[in-house]
C-alpha cells in the first residue's frame, strides 16, 4: 500500500491558542475586577463603562467564548486532522474562521461595556453580531464537515462524535434563541416575551453549557488524554453508551434553572428528571477519562499535564453530579439566586474547561516547536496555585451561598422575618467575597506563570508550521463482525442528522407547546403593555445591566412573599411577563428582588438612590449612576421600538407611534414635576424619569385586578 | 503491637464508663441509666469487632500459609486470592484486569490511540437504572396521582401552617394585642434598645441615623406632618403614607416592633442633629393630645 505524504497546518492551531491565552488573561481580569466591586463598590469608578452590570457580562462572554472558545478551536483543528489523516478541508475557510471569531469577540468587548445588549445571559450580544457569529458558525461547520468527507480513516473516532454534536447544537441553539426584531442596527426585542422567552433562553443557556463547554471538551478530552498518558481508551461501549445519553437527555434539563418560576409545573418537571437522569451520562465521560490511567497512576504522578487533566475530569464528575442535585426542587429552593450557584459554575469552568484547556497547552506546545517545556516545575507550581485557586474561589462561595439564603428565609417565632432588611443579609457575606477574589487572584497568577512557561518553550523550539505525516489511503471496511455503531461511524452524514434527531426531541416537545397551548400562561386582564417612557426606562434598566444583580421573580416561597409583597401577597405569576420583550427575571440576587417594587416608595427615593445608593442604604454595595441624570432620552427611538414591540405581539393599537412621544413627554413631566415638588430638579427628558417610571410600573399591574382568566 | 493496642484501647474504653457508673448510682434518672446502658453496650461492640477483625487477620494468615504449602508440594507457583476490596472493586467495576487488556484491544489505531471494550461499569449501569425509576416516580407523584404538592399548593400549605403555629402560639401566649387604639410609649431599656436596632436597619434609609431627615421628615423636631403623638406615629409606621416614601410596615414588623421603633423615635425629640432638616407639617404639643404623660418624660428626660 503506497504511504501518502501529508501535512497537517499547526498554524492556524497556534493562532487559536494564543488567542485563547490572551483572552483569558483579559477575560479572568475582568472576572477578578467584577470580584473586587462586590466588596469594594469604588472600583466601579462612577464610570458607565466599568460598572459591574454592564462588564459582569464582559466577563462571562469573554472567558465562554474567547478563552474556553478558541481554546475549543485549537483543540478541534488539531485533534480532528490527525484524527481523520488529513488536513483541514481549506485553509483558507480556517482563516475565516479564526479572523472572524477574533472580530465578533473584538465587537463583544466594545459592545457590552457601551451597554449595547438583550439582556439574555450568555446570548447578550445584538443582532448584527448574532447573525457574524451565524455565519462564521457556518464556515467552521464547512470547514469541518469537508475535512470529515475527505479524511483517510474510514472511522470516527469517539472525538469526532462530539464534535458533530456540538456543531449542529451549536447552531439550533443560536439561531432559536436570537430570534429578535430590530429596532436600530444596535437595538432590537426578543421574539418570545415572559415566560417563553425564559424557557428559550434557559434552554439556551443550559445547552451552552452542555455543547459548548462539555462536547466539544469531552471530545478533546478523549484525543489529549490518552495521548498523553499513552494508554487505550477504557471502554468503547461506554463512549457509545454515553455519548448518545448524554446529548439525548441534556437538551432536556433546561427549565432547572426556572424551578419555583412562572414557568407551567410540567415542565419544570421535565427539567428536574431529565437533570437527575443526566448524572450516570456526564459520569461515562469522567470514567473513560479517569479508567483511561489504569495503570498509569505513576505517570500522573510525575506529569503535569496528566496532573491538569484528573483534575480537570474530577471537577467535571463533581460539577455534573452537583448540576444535577441542584435541579432537586428542595435544594433550589436554597441554592437559587444565590453564591452556591457561582461555585457551581466556576467548579465546571476552572476546574474542568480551564485545567483541561491548561493540560492541551502544556502538552501541544512542545509538540508543535519541537521542544520539550521549559520548566516542569513551573507548571507544577501552576498546577497547584490553580488548585487552591478554585478551593479558595468555591468554599467561600459555597458558604455565602448558604448563609445567605438562610438569612432570606429566617423568621421570627411571631412570624415575621429576622433580617427584614435585604442589606443586612448581603454585608454579612462580604468577608466570603473578599476571600473569593483571593482565590480568583491566585487562580489568574497561575495563568500569568503558563503564559511564561509556554512563551519560554516556543522559544527554545522552532514552529512547525506544517507537521508532516505518512498516512494510507482510505480503506473501506467490512461491518460483517464488530457492533452495529461502527457502521454508523463510517457514515458521517447519517451521524449528523441523527445527532440533530436526537437533540430537537427534547427542545421540541418543551419548547413548542409552551408557545402553542394557552393555558401553559394563563393571562391575567389587569395587565396593560408598558408606556412609552416606560419602555424607555425598561431598556435603560436592561442597558446598565440591572438584572445581573436584581431578579423579577418572587418565588412561591412564604419568606419571599413576605419580604417583596408582604401588603398583598402575590408572588409572580405568568401572566404578568406577557409584555416583556426579553424577560428579565435574572438569575441571581445580589441586591434584592424587584418584581413588587412599584409603588414600594415615591419618586425621589429612586432618584436619591440611583444618585447615590450607599447614602441611601448604609453600606450598600451598590455602584452609583450619575450618568442618568445627565443624559437624556432617545425620544427619537420611540416609535421605531413601539413598531417593533407590535410586531412581536404587544397590542399596541396601529399608529399609536406617532403619539407615542407626546405620551412620553406627558408622563416624563409629571414624573419632573413631582421630583421637583420634593425639592428636586431634574430635566424632563433625563434617563432617570424613565427608568424611575418602569421601577414604579413593577408589579403593579396584577394588583389592579385580581381576577385572572385563563 | 497489635495486642498492647488493643489493651490500651480497652483500658481507655472502660474509663470513661466506670465514671459513669459511678455518677449514674447516684443518680436514678432513667434516661442517664440508658444512656449509659447503650454507652457500654457500644464500647462492648467496638471490643468485639477489634477481636473480630484481629482473629480473621490471624486466620487469612494461617490460611495464606495452608496454600503456600500446598502450592509448594504440589509443585505451582502460589496464586494470592484478591482481597476483600478487590473483589467488591472487580464486582462493581467488571474490569478486564490490565495484563489481560490484549484480549479486549479493538483492531482501530486513530492517530495511535487504541480502544479498549471494557463492559459497562455494573454500578454505573444500576445508577442510570435507578435514575430512570426515580425520574418515573418523580412524573407520577407530582402529575399523575397527584400525591406531592406543586408548587402553588406548596405555597398555600406552608402559609397555612405557619398561620396555624402562630396562632397556637398567640393562644398559648395571651397578651393584649398592641394597636393604634391603645400604644403607648414604652420606657423599658431592652425595648428602646430593640426599636433602636430597627430604627438603624429600616427607617434610617430615609431618615438618617440620628433622625435628621434626608428623603425622609426630621423626626427630631416638633413638626410632624401627620400628627406627633405615639398612636399617630404607629399609624404611619403601620399604613405608611400613600404617594410618599413613607412604606406601610405592618406586614413586615410586629406590633410590639412598631411600638418599640415609635416610642425610639419619640427619645430623639429635642436632639440636634448635624444636619437637620428643615421642619415639615404643624407643630405638635402634647398637651393638646391625649399624649401620655410618659412621653413628655421620656422628652424632658434627654
Amino acid at each position: 500500500m503506497e504511504l501518502e505524504k501529508i501535512h497537517y497546518d499547526n498554524k492556524i492551531v497556534k493562532a487559536f491558542l494564543i488567542a485563547s491565552v490572551l483572552f483569558g488573561i483579559v477575560g479572568m481580569t475582568v472576572g477578578l475586577l467584577v470580584a473586587i466591586q462586590l466588596f469594594y463598590p469604588v472600583f466601579n469608578f462612577d464610570f458607565q463603562y466599568t460598572t459591574f452590570g454592564r462588564i459582569r457580562p464582559l466577563h462571562t462572554n469573554a472567558v465562554i467564548f474567547a478563552f474556553v472558545g478558541n481554546a475549543m478551536f485549537a483543540g478541534v483543528y488539531y485533534s480532528m486532522q490527525r484524527l481523520l489523516k488529513a488536513r483541514m478541508f481549506n485553509d483558507t475557510l480556517s482563516w475565516i474562521h479564526f479572523w472572524g471569531w477574533q472580530l465578533i469577540i473584538l465587537s463583544a468587548a466594545i459592545t457590552l461595556p457601551l451597554g449595547i445588549t438583550t439582556a439574555k445571559e450568555y446570548a447578550e450580544l445584538e443582532w448584527p453580531i448574532d447573525i457574524a457569529i451565524t455565519l462564521i458558525w457556518v464556515v467552521f461547520g464547512i470547514n469541518m464537515i469537508g475535512t470529515i468527507i475527505k479524511r483517510r480513516e474510514h472511522h470516527m473516532y469517539v472525538a469526532i462524535w462530539f464534535y458533530i454534536a456540538t456543531l449542529v447544537t451549536v447552531a439550533v441553539l443560536h439561531i432559536v434563541n436570537s430570534f429578535e426584531m430590530p429596532v436600530s442596527l444596535l437595538k432590537s426585542y426578543s421574539w418570545y416575551a415572559g415566560v417563553q422567552d425564559a424557557l428559550v433562553q434557559w434552554w439556551y443557556g443550559h445547552n451552552a453549557v452542555a455543547f459548548f463547554l462539555t462536547t466539544p471538551f469531552l471530545g478533546i478530552m478523549y484525543y489529549f488524554l490518552p495521548k498523553a498518558a499513552n494508554r487505550p481508551v477504557y471502554s468503547y461501549r461506554l463512549s457509545v453508551i454515553h455519548f448518545w445519553s448524554l446529548i439525548f437527555i441534556y437538551i432536556w434539563a433546561g427549565p432547572h434553572h426556572l424551578l419555583y418560576s412562572a414557568l407551567p409545573d410540567w415542565a419544570q418537571s421535565l427539567g428536574t428528571v431529565f437533570s437527575i437522569m443526566l448524572i450516570a451520562p456526564s459520569w461515562g465521560g469522567m470514567l473513560n477519562g479517569l479508567f483511561t490511567l489504569r495503570g498509569a497512576w505513576d505517570k500522573v504522578r510525575e506529569d503535569p499535564v496528566l496532573k491538569f487533566m484528573v483534575v480537570a475530569v474530577t471537577a467535571y464528575g463533581m460539577a455534573t453530579l452537583e448540576g444535577p442535585l441542584l435541579s432537586l426542587k428542595n435544594v433550589n429552593a436554597i441554592t437559587h439566586f444565590t453564591d452556591w450557584i457561582i461555585a457551581h459554575v466556576h467548579i465546571g469552568g476552572l476546574g474542568w474547561n480551564g485545567f483541561l484547556i491548561f493540560g492541551v497547552l502544556y502538552w501541544v506546545i512542545p509538540r508543535m516547536w519541537g521542544t520539550k517545556l521549559y520548566s516542569t516545575r513551573l507548571a507544577n507550581i501552576h498546577f497547584w496555585i490553580g488548585t487552591l485557586g478554585i478551593i479558595f474561589y468555591a468554599l467561600p462561595m459555597y458558604v455565602s451561598g448558604l448563609t445567605q439564603s438562610l438569612m432570606w428565609k429566617e423568621f421570627t417565632a411571631d412570624g415575621f422575618l429576622t433580617y427584614q432588611n435585604f442589606l443586612e443579609t448581603t454585608t454579612k457575606i462580604l468577608p466570603m467575597y473578599k476571600l473569593r477574589a483571593v482565590g480568583g487572584g491566585l487562580y489568574l497568577i497561575g495563568v500569568f506563570i503558563m503564559a511564561y512557561n509556554l512563551i519560554k518553550t516556543a522559544a527554545s523550539g522552532a514552529f512547525i508550521a506544517n507537521e508532516a505525516a505518512e498516512v494510507a489511503p482510505l480503506v473501506k471496511a467490512s461491518h460483517k463482525q464488530g457492533y452495529w455503531h461502527q457502521v454508523l461511524e463510517s457514515k458521517p452524514i447519517l451521524f449528523t442528522v441523527l445527532a440533530l434527531v436526537a437533540i430537537l426531541i427534547g427542545g421540541i416537545i418543551e419548547l413548542v407547546p409552551t408557545f402553542i397551548i394557552k393555558s401553559n400562561i394563563p393571562t391575567i386582564s389587569s395587565v396593560k403593555p408598558y408606556t412609552p417612557l416606560e419602555v424607555q426606562g425598561r431598556d435603560i434598566y436592561i442597558r446598565e445591566g440591572c438584572l445581573g444583580c436584581h431578579s423579577q421573580l418572587v418565588r412561591p416561597f412564604r419568606s419571599e412573599v413576605q419580604r417583596y409583597d408582604p401588603k398583598d401577597g402575590e408572588y409572580s405569576k405568568a401572566g404578568e411577563y406577557v409584555y416583556d420583550h426579553p424577560f428579565t427575571w435574572g438569575s441571581k440576587r445580589t441586591g434584592p428582588d424587584l418584581h413588587r417594587i412599584g409603588g414600594k416608595y415615591a419618586d425621589s427615593w429612586h432618584y436619591r438612590h440611583m444618585l447615590a445608593p450607599s447614602e441611601v442604604s448604609n453600606g450598600s454595595i451598590m455602584p452609583a449612576y450619575p450618568w442618568l441624570f445627565e443624559q437624556t432620552i432617545d425620544k427619537s427611538s420611540t416609535a421605531a421600538k413601539i413598531k417593533a414591540l407590535r410586531i412581536v405581539g404587544v397590542p399596541y393599537e396601529e399608529g399609536y407611534e406617532s403619539q407615542a412621544v407626546a405620551d412620553l413627554e406627558k408622563q416624563a413631566a409629571g414624573i419632573a414635576a413631582g421630583l421637583k415638588k420634593e425639592g428636586y430638579e431634574t430635566a424632563d427628558d433625563a434617563e432617570i424619569v424613565a427608568l424611575i417610571a418602569y421601577l414604579q410600573r413593577l408589579g403593579r399591574d396584577i394588583k389592579a385586578d385580581k381576577t385572572a382568566s385563563n | 503491637m497489635k495486642r498492647i493496642l488493643i489493651i490500651l484501647l480497652t483500658m481507655a474504653a472502660a474509663l470513661p464508663v466506670a465514671a459513669q457508673d459511678a455518677s449514674g448510682a447516684a443518680s436514678t434518672d432513667i434516661n442517664l441509666l440508658f444512656y449509659i446502658t447503650t454507652g457500654f453496650m457500644f464500647v462492648v461492640a467496638i471490643l468485639v469487632l477489634f477481636v473480630a477483625v484481629y482473629l480473621l487477620q490471624v486466620i487469612n494468615v494461617l490460611a495464606k500459609k495452608v496454600e503456600q504449602e500446598r502450592a509448594a508440594r504440589q509443585g505451582t507457583a502460589y496464586q494470592p486470592e484478591p482481597g476483600f476490596f478487590d473483589k467488591i472493586n472487580n464486582w462493581l467495576n467488571d474490569f478486564v484486569p490490565v495484563e489481560k487488556e490484549t484480549t479486549i484491544l479493538m483492531d482501530h489505531n486513530y492517530d495511535g490511540i487504541q480502544e479498549l471494550d471494557n463492559h459497562l461499569p455494573p454500578w454505573w449501569k444500576w445508577l442510570f437504572y435507578v435514575t430512570i425509576i426515580f425520574s418515573g416516580v418523580y412524573l407520577v407523584a407530582y402529575h399523575i396521582s397527584d400525591s406531592l404538592p406543586l408548587p402553588a399548593s406548596e405555597y398555600d400549605q406552608e402559609v397555612a401552617y405557619a398561620n396555624a403555629q402562630i396562632q397556637k402560639l398567640k393562644a398559648a401566649n395571651p397578651a393584649p394585642a398592641i394597636d393604634e387604639a391603645n400604644v403607648t410609649v414604652t420606657t423599658d431599656v431592652a425595648a428602646l434598645a430593640d426599636g433602636k436596632t430597627t430604627f438603624t436597619s429600616i427607617c434610617a434609609s430615609c431618615h438618617l441615623a440620628d433622625g435628621g431627615g434626608d428623603i425622609g421628615p426630621n423626626l427630631t423636631d416638633q413638626y410632624w406632618k401627620h400628627g406627633g403623638s405615639a398612636t399617630d406615629l404607629f399609624k404611619v409606621v403601620k399604613n405608611g403614607v400613600q404617594g410618599t416614601n413613607m412604606v406601610a410596615w405592618g406586614s413586615s414588623l410586629s406590633p410590639e416592633k412598631i411600638r418599640n421603633v415609635v416610642s425610639y423615635v419619640l427619645t430623639l425629640q429635642g436632639t440636634t442633629p448635624a444636619k437637620a432638616k428643615a421642619p415639615e407639617g404643624d407643630l405638635y404639643t402634647p398637651q393638646g393630645t391625649t399624649t401620655p404623660a410618659d412621653t413628655v418624660k421620656t422628652q424632658a428626660s434627654l
